[in-house]
């Protein structure tokens, strides 16, 4: 790239080649693949059922007083809010392009 | 490093000083608990904590004060040996209160950075919301 005015003043501006490492390169012609976004939404769900069961299953111990420690608990249980509300988010996102591209004047 | 790094750490961190109350809590029980001079003294639990290379802390141990405690002229006590001596802790009422202080606002702290931790994660997920 060069940019002669500021070349001029004796600015020589940086340039800056992206290099990807290989094995991003390689993921993301698979992403690009047609059940890329698919698995990767429900790979999000698996990963949310998990977290949730295991909050879960520390609540039921909590009510029963098997509890060892309560931060145990809330930590699974924040982690699966915030599993949620990720997952919430992708979905959101994902209907909303779907309906930007279902709009599109054809 | 995963996702939720962060809520595992302070947990970790939450364990170990929950662990800690707990020790202090029973030598704090056995503050006066007295022996035969012919048995070992009760022995004070002080904890061993040990980073983590993931991140984080665990507990690496217990080590145990020494059994030799101190001797106590009391000769009512019903433990006490002819000459009126029974064995005590040479546990120390000052010392195990500022340790309990230390380790209550250690687990605090632990909780601190949870709450910031699910405030960044919150903050995460704002992005990119209309």
């Amino acid at each position: 790239m060069s940019v002669s005015g500021i070349e001029a003043l004796g600015f020589t501006p940086a340039t800056f080649s992206p290099t990807l490492p290989a094995d991003v390169s390689s993921a993301r012609s698979e992403a690009v693949g047609s059940s890329g976004f698919a698995d990767l939404v429900l790979d999000g769900i698996d990963r949310l059922e998990s977290v949730q069961h295991r909050a879960d299953a520390l609540s039921v111990q909590a009510a029963t007083g098997d509890l060892g420690a309560i931060h145990d608990y809330t930590i699974a249980a924040s982690e699966a809010a915030v599993t949620t509300q990720l997952t919430v988010a992708l979905r959101n996102k994902a209907v909303e392009a779907f309906t930007e591209i279902m709009r599109m004047q054809v | 490093m995963g996702a939720f790094d962060t809520l595992r750490i302070a947990g970790s961190g939450l364990g170990m000083h929950q662990t800690w109350l707990d020790m202090l809590g029973h030598n704090l029980a056995n503050v006066n608990t007295a022996r035969r001079t012919d048995q070992p003294a009760f022995q004070a639990q002080m904890l061993i904590a040990e980073s983590q290379a993931g991140g984080g802390v665990r507990v690496d141990g217990v080590a145990l004060s020494d059994p030799e405690g101190r001797l106590v002229h009391d000769p009512t006590h019903p433990l006490a040996d002819e000459e009126g001596y029974v064995r005590m802790s040479e546990l120390d009422l000052a010392s195990q209160m500022s340790q309990l202080i230390m380790a209550q606002r250690g687990y605090q702290a632990s909780v601190q950075v949870t709450k910031h931790a699910q405030e960044s994660y919150g903050a995460a997920l704002q992005i990119g919301r209309g």
